[in-house]
Order: structure tokens, then sequence, then C-alpha cells
């Protein structure tokens, strides 16, 4: 029977296999490890950022984003860094930055021997010019409607500090540049040369046709400051500098030309996927600055804050810092049990409700007696408590308690008033009137409908009769200074170091100051104030100011947004940090255990 | 036929430019696109503002910025010149480039879940009309509408919770308790003999049987750590193998029809051999080479069909065919395993292989096995989640579908005129059944590349889904047009494309010019 040969002939071969298969023990192909191709000697972490990298250029408009400029700050290093005190720390193994003289006020940078770009060219004063020419706006002659002249460098930073200054002096075998103020500015430490010198002027110079960085420096030296009121035609090669700059070094992916992620700092850029990771590893050439422990940090991009906890808790990330919410907060602690640590803490942004000196709050009484009536410690109950336990209301419009000087200011710029709601001292000063007043506020953002209703409710006690004004995500932010509104419930955030953002918001007239608050006495004190450069006056002015803007009744600071990041027990090192670097601030410490 | 489908192209191009109007409008309309900048203290306010309103042209009023993006969006549409132009997203990258990239990452995440939420949905469809009313019937309709009812986003965080954190833990310490091993039996079985139907004794034996083994299947894992270095060897592969070929044979041709059986099995036994063969070979694998060897496996059933021959060569060569393409994927399947400890210790994976985010492990090295057991473990959750979730709707459209052609006249005929149950089932109703089915995979398909918008986003893929959240978020319409374009034209292709399948599927529907 034909069926049945067949049949043993397919049992003889699978036992033959079988029979094979026994001699053969495992013979299948043995996978080469790849586990021992990786060193392992200083480790590795990786981090959980909530947007993916575009460009090796954060300075741009474009470009400025959290995570641009932490790749930035791990890969270049500067004249100084801010720790997370929000003190200015100098880096003095990468350089000397030092007021040479007050009047005028002149800045020397020297950078050290021996510090150099990944590719081997030092570090030099052509770097330093590219990044004041960039940063200060010098050769831009663009009329305000920008028809006519060329607006070179598209920096998105604020100019204002060294557009005081001249084309620098260069000196000491290229490696120093001098600064000279036409006047005094109070953000000089913080204007130029740190925490990252991130574009190589060599490079640059090379894309745009010229020789090397030298003839870039000898080009621009000659060119006149940029008159928006007289437009020249655009120098083409600086144009062409510029193009490069502004966008030239955005990418999604690694670029095949290595000049174009050139590093001078503890790390360069190894790998990048797109919209995935971005991997770094140490630059070996790196001793001038703190020194880094792990050997490689991977960026990894999440979105989400649930998936940000998952991946911590399943070992795909070491080190997040999701945008804090109570679930968010309450998931991390969940994890501390398997050792993870988390810490929760103050960021720079705050709430605040600020007073129209217009309408019936032109009255100061009626402000004050306003003021009595915000529940400060209910609101921070509500909405930030279940955060953070620790959590206070502010009481500086000014300082915020990560600063030292903090604790002196809010001793008598007479916060104290308001710790408490008071109603009856409330309606002792608004005398038996009811005022209607109409509270603007982002109805779509829930802390601010949250903090809009305590505030109604109390202040309805004392006998204001208050107007819901409350507008659309959209809309809120065009209706801010429109004079529609006596009271307004928003963020802002404080700079945490340097003091130009006063003015914008308290200087009478000043673009940012929408209830029109002026005080000659406070105006005057901040004219003083950004044109002193000692650190320790500074803090003595704006404490003044501080007590001036409370005493005049100007409105309340609510609390501070709680910002939460959290690491396994794979890593330490890891530190909270209140302004927008976060946790990268001090990569360097981040070792594996 | 030809202006038919002329017709429907023209309007297809009309509509496409009214949605697109509309949906550019809408998105202008939907924010500020300047809110970041309203409430800063920075002193170059104004500065930043112009920048952005530059890059966006806010200057230009919806409508009209709408024409300037159809200028650019025009030159899509010739050919090979390059020139195609979708505008900037608000980090400076040309959409064309942000659609191509975002493109692959959805495609990858949604093609695996939706071919095998189509062959899982139908099959289990088909089962369950047969066995009309049964408790596997009920069982099978409450899990699916159970899952159809859940958010993704819940089942999603379940499964990494589970299938991800969870289980990886496991692997740590792969052991599995007696008692656990007895219960997943147990509740197996009881599975098994609800499904199984037919008299309370056959049922009783089926779940006993399924109980014994998959409890002592446990144990023997447990007992070997197979889970650490899991593999099927040559034994199983032959055992599962003969297997296979007699259902195969069962489908395909028929028991009765012995030269099937007999090539099948034939088959089964050189797979074996050519596992032996074939070791060093795959060692240096690649892509093309598997495909070639998918390929190369189906002709030797088909050759092995065709030299047994017998009267109906066909259903030989068809079942021979089969049955060595599943050898094959078998075989594929050990040579994955093989490689799973080297994956399971690699340093980038530090023993917790399953993944909750991402496409794949950043800077991962390895051969052509690590590299898929990566996107495997990557893949698996999210796929899992999709298939749950849209199983709903193919096993209850091919249920009605099967049900309403199995009380046809003709199914009646057939059955009257002494087919086999197989035949009926498998050549005069299955056929039939798909017809409708065609169009909702085709519609499907259309939907797949907009539809995954919210797994993305919990499996951090940034994919279409993303594009358009972040437009939308950024009030820029760039990117919100660019998803728009693709997941509205693939739509409309595949609405063509059903409407024409089906006329061809089933004559008695014939489009009229």
């Amino acid at each position: 029977m034909r069926f049945g040969r067949i049949s043993k002939a397919v049992g003889v071969a699978a036992a033959a296999a079988l029979a094979l298969s026994a001699c053969a023990g495992n013979s299948g192909g043995s996978t080469p490890s790849s586990a021992a191709a990786a060193a392992k000697s200083g480790g590795s972490a990786t981090v959980v950022e909530v947007n993916a990298f575009n460009t090796f250029n954060p300075n741009t408009a474009d470009g400025n984003t959290d995570i641009n400029s932490k790749v930035s700050y791990a890969t270049h290093s500067g004249f100084f860094y801010i720790d997370n005190k929000l003190n200015v720390v100098r880096n003095e193994k990468f350089g000397k930055m030092e007021k040479v003289s007050d009047n005028p006020l002149t800045v020397k940078y020297t950078i050290n021997d021996g510090v150099k770009w990944s590719d081997g060219t030092p570090v030099s004063a052509a770097d330093l010019v590219l990044q004041w020419a960039a940063f200060s706006g010098y050769y831009n002659d663009a009329d305000a409607e920008g028809k006519k002249g060329t607006t070179y460098f598209s920096y998105a930073g604020d100019p204002t500090g060294l557009a005081l200054t001249d084309f620098p002096e260069l000196g000491d075998d290229n490696r120093s540049i001098t600064l000279k103020y036409s006047k005094p500015f109070a953000d000089w430490e913080i204007a130029l040369g740190g925490p990252g010198i991130d574009i190589p002027a060599h490079v640059l110079a090379k894309k745009a046709g010229l020789a090397d960085a030298k003839a870039f420096v000898d080009m621009i030296k000659g060119m006149p400051r940029g008159d928006a009121k007289s437009p020249k035609p655009a120098n083409k090669q600086l144009k062409a500098m510029a193009d490069m700059w502004n966008t030239g070094f955005d990418t999604k992916t690694l670029p095949a030309d290595p000049s174009l992620f050139l590093s001078n700092g503890p790390y360069v850029v190894k790998a990048m996927n797109q919209d995935q990771s971005l991997t770094m590893v140490k630059n070996k050439d790196y001793n001038w600055g703190p020194e880094a422990k792990l050997d490689e940090i991977t960026v990894r991009y999440i979105g989400e804050a649930p998936a940000q906890v998952q991946a911590l808790k399943n070992g795909e990330a070491d080190i997040i810092a999701p945008q804090a919410s109570a679930d968010t907060v309450e998931q991390l602690k969940a994890l501390e049990s398997q050792g993870v640590t988390v810490e929760v803490g103050n960021q720079l942004s705050y709430d605040h409700i600020d007073l129209n000196y217009s309408g019936p709050f032109a009255d100061k009484n009626v402000r004050e007696a306003f003021m009595k009536t915000v529940p400060r410690k209910d609101i921070v109950d509500k909405i930030v408590k279940k955060l953070d336990e620790n959590a206070k209301p502010l009481d500086s419009q000014l300082f915020v308690p990560d600063q030292a000087k903090y604790a002196d200011s809010v001793k008598d710029n007479g916060s104290s008033a308001y710790q408490d709601v008071d109603i009856e001292g409330a309606k002792k000063l608004l005398n038996g009137a009811t005022p209607s007043v109409r509270i603007m506020y982002n109805k779509d953002n829930p802390n601010r409908v949250d903090a809009f209703s305590l505030i109604r409710e109390s202040a309805g006690k004392a006998g204001f009769k208050v107007v819901d004004g409350g507008l659309g995500k959209s809309d809120w932010g065009k209706a801010l200074g429109d004079g529609s509104y006596d009271a307004t419930i928003f963020g802002w955030i404080n700079s945490g170091v340097g003091v130009s953002g006063v003015p914008q918001i308290f200087k009478s007239g000043n673009d940012s100051n929408f209830n029109k608050f002026s005080d000659p006495e406070a105006d005057k004190l901040m004219e003083e104030l950004i044109v002193t450069t000692d650190k320790a006056k500074q803090d003595d002015l704006i404490q003044q100011i501080d007590k001036k803007i409370w005493a005049s009744a100007y409105g309340l600071p609510l609390f501070q947004a709680v910002g939460v990041d959290a690491y396994s027990d794979r890593i330490t090192g890891v530190k909270y940090m209140p302004n927008q670097t976060g946790v990268w601030w001090n990569f360097w410490e981040w070792a594996q255990k | 036929m030809v202006t038919y489908i002329v017709r429907r192209l023209l309007t297809a191009a009309l509509i496409l430019l009214g949605a697109s109007f509309l949906v550019y409008l809408l998105t202008a309309a939907s924010g500020d696109p300047l809110e970041e900048y309203r409430a800063i203290n920075a002193a170059n306010k104004q500065q930043l503002m112009d920048a952005r309103t530059e890059l966006l042209q806010l200057d230009v009023p919806p409508p009209l910025r709408y024409f300037k993006w159809l200028g650019g969006a025009a030159q899509c549409l010739v050919p090979f010149a390059g020139t195609c132009d979708l505008g900037k997203n608000i980090v400076g990258q040309p959409v064309t480039d942000a659609l191509g990239h975002a493109l692959v990452q959805t495609l990858t995440l949604v093609t695996g879940a939706t071919v095998l939420a189509i062959l899982i949905g139908i099959t289990l469809g088909i089962i369950t009309a047969l066995r009309q009313y049964s408790a596997l019937d009920y069982g099978v309709t409450f899990m699916a509408f159970l899952f159809f009812s859940l958010p993704i986003f819940w089942v999603a965080v379940l499964l990494k919770e589970f299938g991800a954190i969870g289980f990886n833990n496991f692997l740590r310490n792969p052991e599995i308790p007696l008692a656990t091993a007895i219960g997943i039996g147990l509740v197996l079985g009881a599975v098994i003999a609800v499904a199984v139907g037919g008299e309370l004794k056959r049922r009783v034996l089926a779940g006993g049987v399924v109980f014994l083994f998959v409890a002592a299947i446990l144990i023997y894992f447990s007992a070997t750590e197979w889970f650490k270095t899991p593999g099927l060897g040559p034994v199983l592969i032959a055992i599962a193998g003969v297997g296979l070929a007699f259902a195969v044979t069962l489908l395909t041709a028929g028991l009765k029809n012995r030269k099937a059986l007999q090539s099948s099995l034939i088959a089964v036994g050189v797979g074996v051999v050519l596992y032996f063969v074939v070791q060093p070979l795959l060692d240096q694998a690649t892509f093309l080479m598997i495909v070639l060897l998918g390929v190369a496996t189906v002709l030797v059933g088909l050759g092995i069909g065709y030299l047994v021959g017998g009267y109906d060569r066909g259903q030989s060569m068809r079942a021979a065919a089969i049955t060595s393409f599943l050898v094959g994927f078998m075989v594929l399947l050990d040579r994955f395993m093989q490689a799973w400890p080297s994956y399971f210790n690699n340093s980038r994976v530090r023993g917790r292989p399953i993944a909750t985010i991402g496409a794949s492990t950043p800077n991962i090295e390895g051969d052509f096995w690590v590299l898929g057991l990566d996107t495997f473990t990557h893949l698996i959750l999210p796929t899992l989640a999709l298939i749950l979730i849209s199983l709903a709707s193919y096993t209850r459209f091919t249920r009605a579908s099967m049900l309403e052609i199995m009380n046809m006249d003709y199914i009646r005929t057939a059955r009257a005129k002494g087919l086999t149950e197989r035949t009926v089932v498998m050549r005069h109703a299955f056929r039939n059944a798909l017809i409708p089915i065609a169009t909702i995979v085709a519609f499907d398909i259309g939907g797949l590349i907009g539809g995954a918008v919210i797994t993305e986003s919990v499996f951090s893929v940034r994919g279409m889904g993303f594009l358009f959240l972040d437009g939308i978020s950024h009030v820029d319409p760039n990117p919100v047009m660019g998803v728009f374009l693709c997941v509205a034209i693939t739509a409309m292709v595949f609405n063509l494309i059903a409407d024409l399948a089906y006329s061809a599927l089933d004559p008695r529907v014939r489009v009229k010019a």
C-alpha cells in the first residue's frame, strides 16, 4: 500500500530528525550577547522629558523649548550655571568672568586655555562674539513693521542688556572679550557666556563661506550698529550665518555632519531616534567644570504623566519630572515602597489676584477690604495641599521662598495683615458700601475656577457683589489690561535669577502692568534697581519695592505651582530645582548605584 | 465602470476641498495661538509674539491663509516635482517631514493589530454563528461587548500594569506556585468545557484533558524556568505539526481525503528535518531572508502536494502549503525563543522585557532576532489593546452575516444533495458571508491611520494622533491639515475600493455608470 510506505518514510525521517536533535542538544544558533559590548564603569540613566528634541540651537524663537535647552545645557559649558537655590555659580575652570569697572560697567570674559570643542578647535573669543552678536541684536536694522531692513539672528531672549554694549574688545591671544555697557545693567552676570556657549563660530563661518572664525570676527568688527531708521542692504555673509544660526541646527535625527552638534561640555550627543529618544555619552576631553559621573544619559520623550509614572515603575525610565497633579503625586508616592524617591517642591510660577487701580477699586480702602476677604489659606488647602502637604500661601510679590531673601522680605512687607480672612475688618473699611466687582480669570483652568469660587464666597460675606467674569482659554489672555474687569486671577513666572522682569510688571505704564499700578517712589526704586550691579543691593531694593507694592494694596499673591520629580533606586544625586532647567541643573552629580 | 470611478473621484475631490476649508477654519478659530505669551513679563514679549505671528502668518485672516496653504498643498499633486509644501509646524519642521515619520509610527502600531483583529474576529464570528445560542456564543458576545465598551486608555493602563510591570516582575523569578498552575488549568478547562458543546460527557472529558494538559505544562514551565529560556525544540514542533496537519486538512480538504492528509504530514516531516538544516542559516537572518524562506516553505508545500497528487491535486497542494507555512512559522518562533535569553539579559533591557512606551529600546544593539524581539515586546501591549476593543464589531458582523447565509435556501439545497457539513460551511456559507465583511474591512483600513489617537498617546508613540493633538493644542492648523489630508484621502480611497470590491465579489451588485 502506497500510503503506508510514504507514511513510514515520513515517520523514519521524523524519527531521524528527533534523534539528530537529541545528539545536537541545543543546536540552535547562539545570539551574540551585546551586553558585554557596553562598558559599565559609570553606568547610565534614562531621563524622561515631555517634549521631543528638535534643534541644537535652543536660543531661537522657534527652538527655545525646555528640552532643547536641557540637552544644550548638558553638552555645553560656560562661565556660570544656576543652582537650585537660584544662585549664579561661577565655573572658574571654564574661564573667568569679571567686572573690571563699575563706571562704565565693563565685564571681561576670559576662556581658559585648553577649553575646546569636541572637534579639537579651542573655544575662543570668536564664539563669544558670535553669541554677543546674536543675543544683542546689534546689527538688526528692521523697522517695526518688518518691511524694511534686516533682522539677522532670531533670538528668543531679551536683548535689552547687551543692546547697551558696543562691539567687544578681543584680547589674550583670542581667548577673551571685554564688554563695555553704556549704562549699568543689573543682570550683566547672566547676560552672556552661560550656562552654555552653544554655537561654534568656526563652524558657522565655514558654512557661510568664510575662511574661519577670525574672518567672521574681522567682518563684523567693521559693521556699524544697525539702525532701524536708516536700514541698509543686508550683509550677505552675516545673513548667511544668521540663517544658519536660526534654522541650520534644527534636526530630529542625528546630522551626518558632526560639526552641527559639537560639544564643549560634559556630554556629547551620540544618537537620536526621531520623536523617541536622544542619547548622550561622556565627552572624553572635558575637564573644565564639574565632572560628570554617568557614562551615558538617555532622554526619552513621554507626553502623558501616567505613562511616565508607569515607565518609571517598569524600569524603562530612571528619572521623571511629570506635570504635577494630585493623581500623579499619589501614584508616585505609591512607588516609594519599591525604592522610588519622590521630591515635591515649588515652581517659579505663581497664581495671584490683581486689583485694578480704577473702577470700584480706585479707592484704596475698597482694595484693602477686598484683600482682607481673600481666603488665601483655604485656596492653598483646596488647590495645592493635596499635592504638597507643606504648601503655604506665597507672601511676597517679588521673591519666592527658594530665594534667601524671601524670609526677610516677608517679615516687614505688610503681608502679615492678610494671613487670615478678616470679614469684620473688611466691613469696617467698606463702611456699608456694597461695591460690585467683576473678576476675570481663565475658566478652563480648574485651579483658577476654584480660587475664584472661594474668593467670591468670602468676599460676598463682607458685602462685595462679585460678578463672574471668567473667560475661555483662548480669550482671557487677550482681555488682560483691557479694563473690562476689576480684578483678575492669573499666573506670573518669577524669573528666579535676574531683576529685569520686575519693572515689566510693576513700573508705571509698562506693557505687562495690566492693573495700572503706579507709585512714583516704587518707579524710582525700580529705575535704580535695573542699573544696580551688586546682588546684595539689588535684594535690598527689591525688598523695598515689595513693601511699596503691598502698602498700596496691589492685590495678593496666592500660591506657587507645585513641581514634582521622582527617580528610581538605581540612581543617586538627583535634586529638585524650581526653575525650568528642572532636575537637569546638577546632571553631573547623577550616578548609578 | 470608468465613468463611475471618475465621477466618484470628482465628488471626492470636491468633498476634500470643502472639508479641508472647514477644518482649517475650525482649527484656526479653536484658540489663541499667542496664549503662552500673553502673561509673560519678558521685555521682548512683543518680539516673541511677532515671531510667532510671522511663523503662523497670523496677520493673514484664516480664510485667506487657507488659500495660501492650498496653494502649497496643490503642488503635492505634481508628481515627482518635490515641491510639495504643507507648511511648517510650530517648531519650524516642514509638515511633510513630520507626516512621513508619523505615518510610519502609526502604521507600525496599527497594522498588526488590525490584521489580527480581523482574523480573530471573523473566526470567532463564524464559530459563534455555527453554535448560535450556545454558552460559547453568549460568552463570546459578552466578552466582545465588554471590551467594546471599555475605554481604551483604561484598558491600556491595566495592560501596562499587569501585562508589562506585573509580568516583568514575574520574570525576575518565574516560578508558578502549584495552586496557581492548577487554578489557571481549572479556568481554562472550564472555558473549554463550555466552548466544546455537545453532550455533558464530552464536555467534561474535553475540559478535563485541557485542565490536565495546562496544569502540567505550567508546572513543567515553572520547574524548568521555561520563561527564562523558552523554546519549542524539534519534538514539540513535530507534535504540534502533526496536530496542525490534521486540523488544516480537516478544514481545507476533509480527513477523508487521505492524499491531502498524507501531503500535510509529509510537509511536517520535511519541516522537522529542515529545522536542523536552516539553523546555521537563520543565525545570519535578515528580514528579506525570512520573507524568502516564508515563500520557500509555501513552495515546498505546494511541491509536496503536487507530488503526492491524488484525484484532487489542488486540495493536497493547498493543505500541504498551509501546513508547511505553519510549521515554518513555528521554526521561526523557536528561533526567536532561542534569542530570548540574550535579549532578556541585554544591558539595555535589564531583565524587564515587556515595555510600556515607545516603539523600541533606545540604543539597543543586536542581531535580527534581538531587534525583532525588541519590536515585539514594544508592540504587544498596544496591539492587544487595539485588538480587544475592535474585536466586537468584526465578531458581531461576521456572526450576523453568517447566520443569515446559513438560513438561505441554497445552503439547504447543498445539505440536501448530501454535501458534508465542512463543504457546506467552508465553501458555500463562509465565502458568501465574507462579502459584507469585505466592505467593513475596507472602511476600517480607511480609518486606520487616524483611529488610534488615544492609544498613541497612552503608549507614547508620536504618530498621526500626536501630530494632530499637538497641532490643535498650539492652534497650529498646518499639522492638523496634514493629518486631515492623509486620513481623508485614505478614507475616501478605501470607500471607493469597498464599493468596487462589493460589486466584484457579489455578481448581483453592479455599479451603474
